[in-house]
């Protein structure tokens, strides 16, 4: 017997109840599931030394900081443009040597502790008291630090240098909270006050950051971000193929990259021009490399495009000033002056120096086989290569672990050697006065002594507007490639390699990776 | 039972001039080898004052025999001293950290070389001279000529890029670390209830163990195989089979206890070394374990820290090496009336 009518109504009733409910349902479950996934993993062969901003002065470490923590001023991300971080404004007065900060109210760091005024100073007073290795970025530059009230603090500098700012924005003038860092000793503690917060660190195994949510600005799309350590390349390239993480960041082998560039259907390569640079260091106040034609000949001898074809697959390009590619005032002075791989030039010279084919010029070149990637002993061959085909030079190769390494540089025993560098901050500044002022090349192992370079360097720190210092900066880098205590070699290239789907990777010439504003949809 | 406790006692007493030579060899080298630590630690901005500021603070600017006997003092109290880099944490804070990984891999990759290198060793004994017995042997020479790091890299891709079966690194994927107990992943798993946790730290485990596993085996699968072709020509062995005991039983009950006395004293030997810490494989794998702490902190010259963990190592080797002894003369009472 059939259902009467009304039951059917009924029926029909119940039924539409029910698609509306599952129909409702599934659009409630897609409003409110997430929209990005809640984690994402990045492996690195870098390793956080010691997470005390007085102390820390390495690239890494300063990376992570940046993450959970954040200065009176900020890079915006993509440029070079310095933007308000946890000051909203500042001033600076006509003579350029005071700057006022007004900072954000109402902030916190992860530990509770307040942010204010006084949290700022007492954060600079510490870098002057523990003179850390990265305290000089502070000590050269401010002379003291004046609470105004709860939110505003005057910085009094030694000299009015133009390029301030950009000192702000790095680590050592990070405010810190004095209830986690002790005054009178160095520490590893993890409060900050930054985009995210630790919740766990095992050294060089992992590290694991949450959103912090009482963060001030944007908050982070990806909830908890891992960072695992892994020892070389190799594990690192292992860990993404097998999609333990899904991001590969410093540092895979330069074949790595282009396999990974193969295979775009799964990864993502993401690159941009590096700020860091690889250069030869000329020990200048001993022999043989007092004898200036003995540094340009060397100059006008190394094979840059080799170096960067043969061993980095070019993901590396040749540089011929220590001013990188892509930063205001860099001029090509070495190529202009030396060509490139010029061995007429180079044999010129040697002979010029007294030195023959018969009398060879016989030196050590030094490297150091690990800290750089495993491809520095290939960087080192070929410059022999370049140098021996002169028939006028023999050279011997030597090498040296990191921590040694070190100590030779600053003790002058190794007449010629390669190293490395990675702005402390973004400014032509950085990458002239370490290794040419006399006061402070000889912790490079430069002992380069000019007083020309001196004034020009020292006129062009506090010259009042950029064009003025670009000039100065010219000059500076003439000087440099005539005088050659330091001969530019190649300019690394920034990588990142993530799974495809992973977005926000923004990478530029300040070489931070900015974790908040990596995402991936769920 | 008193010839046990002196025998004891006297291998104790041995024990304690070899640690000291150890120590006193690696105290000397560390200093004498290019590298100051202090450099290495602050960097080559510093300036001078703050060099030798810590160079004070950290006891490097008195006299060889006055750091060594004050090093000696310390040890006496128990104290291992502070590293000398990033925080300069207790050395035995750091150890303790470490070596429950260690300890864990070590664990797991010795049952693994055990019963492989039983099972084939035996296979091979009783098989002598044929085709199953030459090619164990094979096995016994290329499993101990194996490169580790190659050998764990094959297994990571078979494994882990091209099957995604299992994980090559780590000890557990993230989040899923069990609480902290023992440090020892799988127990403290078990002891919480934490079966996800358990699971991941299992999955973890897997290609390390293998691969140191397979690596020390081969040791083992020739003792047990030279033990056990000698013992199985005995006469009490022929007896046996000739009153009918099945095969099992005499070669696993009667023989084997016989060869494993032998076997006995290499295991304990590898134990020992494992403990040390594998370092090929704690690196392919990236374990964090006692192999990569030391290997780290001898390329930062960290004295304290790589004094610590040798003593450290050498104390568990010479307790292994003692537990191996007495259980070796609790076995066969002729060793401790010699």
């Amino acid at each position: 017997m059939s259902p009467s009518p009304v039951k059917k109504a009924y029926i029909a009733i119940a039924i539409a109840i029910l698609v509306i409910a599952v129909i409702g349902g599934y659009y409630a479950y897609i409003a409110t599931r997430p929209k990005y996934r809640e984690m994402l993993v990045i492996g690195t062969t870098d390793r956080i030394t010691t997470l005390d901003p007085a102390k820390a002065y390495d690239f890494y470490t300063w990376e992570v900081f940046q993450n959970i923590g954040e200065g009176l001023l900020k890079y915006e991300p993509g440029t070079l443009k310095i933007v308000p971080g946890l000051a909203e404004r500042y001033e600076v007065s006509e003579d350029g040597k005071v700057y006022t900060f007004y900072l954000r109210k109402g902030l916190k760091f992860t530990d509770g502790t307040p942010f204010n005024a006084t949290v700022v100073k007492w954060s600079i007073d510490r870098q002057f008291h523990l003179r850390g290795d990265p305290s000089w970025l502070v000590t050269e530059f401010v002379d003291h630090v004046e609470v105004v009230d709860e939110y505003t603090v005057k910085f009094y500098l030694r000299k009015p240098v133009s390029y301030f700012p950009a000192l702000v924005a790095t680590v050592p003038y990070f405010p810190i909270s004095p209830k986690a860092w002790p005054w009178d000793e160095f520490k590893d503690a993890t409060v900050g006050i930054g985009p995210y917060k630790i919740i766990r660190w095992e050294r060089d195994v992992e590290l694991r950051l949450e959103a912090n949510p009482d963060y001030y600005g944007p908050k982070p799309k990806t909830k908890y971000i891992v960072v695992r350590f892994y020892k070389d390349a190799p594990a690192l390239r292992l860990a993404l193929e097998t999609g333990e993480i899904d991001i590969a960041w410093r540092t895979l082998m330069p074949t790595d990259y282009v396999d990974f560039k193969k295979m775009s259907e799964k990864y993502t390569v993401v690159e941009a021009p590096g700020p860091y640079i690889r250069y030869l260091v000329l020990r200048c106040n001993q022999p043989p490399f007092n004898d200036v034609r003995l540094r340009r000949a060397i100059a006008a001898a190394v094979d840059r495009w080799r170096i960067c074809s043969d061993v980095f697959l070019n993901t590396t390009e040749p540089l011929y000033s220590m001013i990188p590619k892509g930063m205001w005032s860099h001029k090509d002075v070495f190529l202009d002056k030396y060509g490139e791989h010029n061995i007429t030039l180079a044999r010129k010279l040697l002979t010029e120096a007294g030195y023959s084919e018969t009398n060879k010029l016989k030196i050590e070149l030094w490297y150091t086989p690990a800290h750089y990637g495993p491809t520095e002993a290939d960087v080192a061959a070929l410059i022999k290569d370049a140098l021996e085909e002169t028939g006028m030079i023999e050279v011997t190769l030597r090498s040296a672990e990191w921590s040694t390494y070190v100590d030779y540089i600053t003790k002058g025993v190794m007449p010629i050697f390669l190293l490395g560098w990675y702005p402390d901050y973004v400014d032509p500044d950085d990458y002239t006065t370490p290794f040419l002022h006399s006061k402070y090349c000889w912790a490079l192992g430069v002992f380069y002594n000019n007083s020309r370079m001196d004034s020009l360097l020292e006129q062009a720190m506090v010259a009042p507007t950029t064009e003025k210092r670009a000039a100065l900066y010219e000059e500076v880098q003439e000087l440099m490639a005539d005088e050659a205590p330091v001969i530019p070699l190649f300019q690394g290239r920034l990588i990142v390699v993530a799974k495809k789907g992973v977005e926000g990777i923004v990478l530029d010439a300040t070489m931070i990776f900015r974790y908040y504003l990596l995402y991936a949809v769920a | 039972m008193s010839s046990l406790r002196v025998y004891i006692a006297s291998r104790l007493l041995t024990a304690i001039p070899m640690v000291l030579i150890l120590l006193t060899v690696v105290f000397v080298v560390l200093r004498i080898l290019p590298g100051d630590p202090v450099v290495a630690i602050v960097g080559g901005h510093a300036p001078p004052e703050v060099i030798e500021t810590l160079r004070r603070r950290l006891g490097l600017d008195k006299p060889l025999h006055l750091q060594y006997l004050d090093y000696l003092w310390k040890l006496m109290r128990g104290d291992l001293g502070k590293s000398l880099i990033w925080g300069q944490r207790p050395v035995i804070d750091e150890l303790m950290e470490r070596f429950p990984a260690t300890l864990e891999l070590s664990i797991f990759s010795f049952i693994i070389a055990v019963l492989i290198g039983i099972f084939t060793g035996v296979k091979s004994a009783r098989n002598f001279g044929k085709p199953i017995d030459h090619a164990i042997r094979v096995y016994g020479i290329v499993t101990y000529a194996l490169f580790i790091p190659w050998f764990g890299m094959m297994l990571q891709f078979i494994f882990g890029v091209y099957l995604r079966w299992l994980p090559i690194s780590g000890r557990a994927d993230p989040f899923m670390e069990p609480e902290r107990i023992t440090g020892l992943y799988v127990l403290d798993s078990i002891l919480t209830l934490d079966f996800p946790a358990l699971i991941s730290a299992l999955r973890h485990l897997v290609l390390p163990s293998i691969t140191l596993g397979i690596y020390i085996s081969g040791i083992f699968t020739r003792i047990v195989r030279s033990h056990m072709i000698e013992v199985l020509r005995m006469d009490y062995i022929r007896a046996a089979r000739a009153r009918g005991i099945p095969e099992g039983r005499v070669v696993y009950r009667h023989a084997l206890k016989n060869a494993f006395v032998p076997l006995l004293t290499m295991m304990g030997l590898q134990f020992a070394l494992l403990l040390a810490g594998a370092v090929l494989t704690e690196t392919t794998f990236s374990w964090p374990g006692m192999g990569t702490y030391l290997l780290e902190r001898i390329l930062y010259r960290d004295f304290p820290a790589v004094q610590g963990a040798i003593v450290f190592i050498a104390i568990i080797i010479i307790l292994i090496n003692l537990l191996v002894d007495i259980t070796y003369a609790y076995l066969d009472p002729r060793i401790r009336l010699r």
